[in-house]
């Protein structure tokens, strides 16, 4: 009886230890909503400016923002929805766009599906497609990564190129220029880390293709876009007129310092081109340039995220409220997160706002925002699926052997087995 | 007298049973522990690794992971890596080691207090801040190149990280430069274990320093250089943030570990918490063999 009295209040003794970190989250109340997001100057500082505004309607809900780092928020989301216990989770979370369809398809009924809630045709279509899974749309698009080319007008004016010259152009086009200017000036057209394969996404989502095919089945070899997409990645890689770089600080820095004349990538790499002032005036926005295979527009995009409703949120009903009469509604402050972050945001009647006509002295007067909104009508929708990161890293695995001049259709075949096994 | 002598010996039963039963509660509360901590999740990651899935969605899978796993290419160039860094690192930091040890170890030496701190201080350092130190270094335009550059070594920068040879390279240097200190104490504080007496019999016999190094330090020695090779060898198939950080296990994955890998599969890709188990129990399997291999060679040489 001792015995069985000792082991009974050690056993008590130890759970009480484990069970003493639950209490706290338990006691929250249900007017209270938990964001987590990852960037202090952007998604966060948005959501600030989002709760203020919602408070003004509903001042009886509570916030708690959590920064945290983007890998964090990422990792604390998987192990929570993995282990099934939901106590730790949030109520809104931010998830990036490329990552969407995974955590959708791999956590079914984790997230609130919200297709009657919103009135979708609102959005950016491509942005709607890819939080559709089996039918049911789950998100509230939030930023967009329209992409566009960036690039200094002194210096390809020193060359003997106008604005003209940057519309409407391809790939190939590009590269020709690229090397003309390197040759009259000695800047390098572009710099791009041939370890990153972010350009080749770009160049697939503006001829409306992708990593897989229709029915989600990895679609590398045989591919014609993507042979046309990685073999042109090689040839800019190669080219004279690219500087090679390593790491995003070299990368932007290449530009900052003057090194490099154009940037193509995310709108919201603006902040970082206009965060060296003495180049004020210098710059202009172009389209991306195109790949030369049918179907393709000189319209791309580059990364984004949007907001997900969590179904074990206590708060659920207020948490959808709250990302409906934010953003789903407020114009202005669409307009304000565009003067103040550079946010572009997707939700169309937004991108009538004053903040999208204003003229940016940086870019020598151009209204840069509004050819954003131009070129973010005209993105191609593809559904990303739940595998791009393992697609990412099968082509990462193989470029160097097309930057040697490897075959590209052998080489597409090895990520494509690799990219088979992986996603086994 | 039969009760008396029943009685005796249940009393006698039930005080050892107290005692007993006391011990245990002692013993209980690491055991507990342990068991929830240690022992359920190796038996449950055991059973995990024949299953197969996605996110919350597992099914059993069988032999099938192991079947993939054979087929992986990235987990196969993981684990070439990992076999790449300690055949040459390991031995070149022992050697390194030994050397600086012995240099630190003569008595004539000024300042010794001073250079043993600065060469052990290395391994005090985050892994993190180290890592990100060594990445901005060796940037192309990095201070080691800019260093190279002026005194003419190389004539055009090396891409150390975006070369699969150079970032390979980069990788063991970072090792080499952050664990080397770590196992020179090990030797220092062995060789102060050796008798003087052996080395001034040595130079009563004639023999030179590296003689005395070469057939007094390092026998005696045998059994530290053994427990510390294997134990680098055990550190560089747990290797990851070095590859993580560095140079984020590329570029085509010519520096990715297994650890790092695990990492993907987890956190990066779509999360398959099965196929992740397997692979770490195979870096469980090579640390068992590493540590057989390491009470075979130090029994043996006990026994001689």
């Amino acid at each position: 009886m001792k015995k069985f009295l000792f082991v009974v209040l050690a056993l008590m003794l130890t759970l009480s230890v484990f069970a003493a970190g639950d209490k706290e989250a338990a006691a929250a109340g249900p007017q209270k909503i938990t964001i987590w997001a990852w960037d202090p100057n952007f998604n966060i500082a948005i959501m600030e400016e989002a709760k203020a505004r919602y408070q003004a309607i509903n001042p009886d809900v509570q916030f708690e923002i959590v920064d945290m780092a983007k890998a964090d928020v990422e990792q604390k989301l998987l192990i929570n929805l993995s282990s099934g216990v939901t106590d730790g989770l949030p109520d809104i979370v931010l998830i990036e766009d490329y990552n969407a369809e995974k955590y959708l398809s791999s956590y079914p009924d984790s997230f609130a599906d919200l297709s009657s809630s919103f009135d979708y045709s609102q959005f950016a279509p491509y942005k709607v497609k890819l939080m559709t899974v089996g039918g049911k749309t789950y998100g509230v698009p939030f930023d967009t990564g329209v992409a566009g080319t960036y690039y200094r007008k002194d210096i390809l004016e020193a060359a003997g190129f106008r604005a003209s010259d940057m519309e409407n152009i391809t790939w190939d086009r590009f590269i020709e220029i690229g090397e003309a200017v390197f040759a009259k000036t000695g800047v390098s057209m572009c710099a791009f880390d041939p370890t990153d394969g972010g350009l080749v996404r770009v160049m697939l989502h503006s001829a409306g293709s992708w990593y897989f095919d229709k029915n989600g089945k990895p679609f590398l070899a045989g591919n014609p876009v993507m042979e046309a997409a990685v073999a042109t990645y090689a040839k800019l890689i190669n080219s004279p007129g690219t500087m090679k770089t390593s790491g995003w600080a070299e990368w932007v820095g290449a530009i900052n310092s003057g090194k490099a004349a154009t940037i193509s990538t995310g709108v919201w790499i603006t902040g970082s081109v206009k965060a060296e002032a003495t180049q004020s005036g210098k710059w202009a926005l172009a389209p991306i340039p195109r790949l030369n295979v049918p179907g393709a527009v000189n319209a791309s995009n580059l990364g984004g995220s949007s907001w997900y409703v969590l179904n074990s949120s206590k708060a659920k009903a207020t948490a959808i409220d709250f990302l409906k009469q934010i953003y789903a509604k407020d114009n202005d402050f669409y307009q304000k997160i565009l003067v103040d972050r550079g946010a572009v945001g997707s939700f169309l009647p937004s991108q009538g706002g004053s903040a999208y006509m204003v003229a940016d002295p940086f870019f020598g007067g151009q209204k840069v925002f509004q050819n954003f909104s131009a070129y973010m009508q005209k993105i191609p929708s593809v559904e990303f699926g739940s595998y791009t990161y393992e697609a990412d890293s099968a082509i990462a695995s193989v470029l160097p052997s097309i930057y040697a001049g490897g075959s590209v259709a052998d080489a597409l075949k090895a990520a494509q087995a690799q990219l088979e096994n992986a996603i086994k | 007298m039969k009760t008396i002598r029943q009685s005796g010996l249940v009393r006698h039963h039930s005080t050892a049973g107290f005692h007993r039963s006391t011990g245990w509660m002692f013993v209980s509360f690491a055991l507990i522990l342990v068991g929830v901590f240690s022992i359920y999740p190796v038996i449950s990651s055991f059973l995990l690794s024949f299953q197969t899935g996605r996110g919350a969605v597992y099914h059993f899978n069988g032999l099938g992971n192991i079947q993939r796993l054979l087929k992986d290419t990235v987990f196969l160039q993981a684990l070439k890596n990992t076999f790449v860094y300690f055949i040459f690192q390991v031995p070149i930091m022992i050697i390194l080691a030994l050397t600086i040890a012995s240099v630190l170890n003569n008595p004539k030496l000024k300042f010794r207090g001073f250079f043993r701190i600065a060469i052990f201080l290395p391994c005090v350092t985050s892994l993190v801040a180290y890592s990100v130190l060594f990445k901005s270094m060796f940037a192309l335009d990095g201070l080691v190149n800019r260093m190279l550059l002026a005194i003419n070594v190389v004539a055009e920068p090396i891409p150390w990280l975006l070369d699969p040879f150079w970032a390979k390279v980069l990788i063991i240097i970072a090792l080499t430069w952050r664990w080397t200190g770590y196992n020179m104490m090990f030797y220092l504080s062995a060789m102060q274990n050796i008798s003087p007496s052996y080395y001034e019999a040595a130079r009563i016999d004639g023999a030179n320093a590296f003689q005395q190094f070469r057939y007094i330090t390092v026998p005696l020695l045998k059994p530290v250089i053994l427990f510390t090779s294997v134990m680098s060898t055990i550190g560089t198939l747990q290797l990851f943030d070095e590859s993580m950080n560095i140079t984020g296990g590329g570029p085509a994955n010519a520096t990715i570990t297994i650890s790092h890998y695990i990492y993907n599969v987890l956190f990066r890709f779509t999360p398959n918490f099965g196929y992740a188990a397997t692979i770490s129990y195979v870096i469980v399997f090579l640390v068992a063999i590493l540590a057989f291999v390491q009470f075979k060679l130090t029994g043996d040489d006990h026994a001689a």
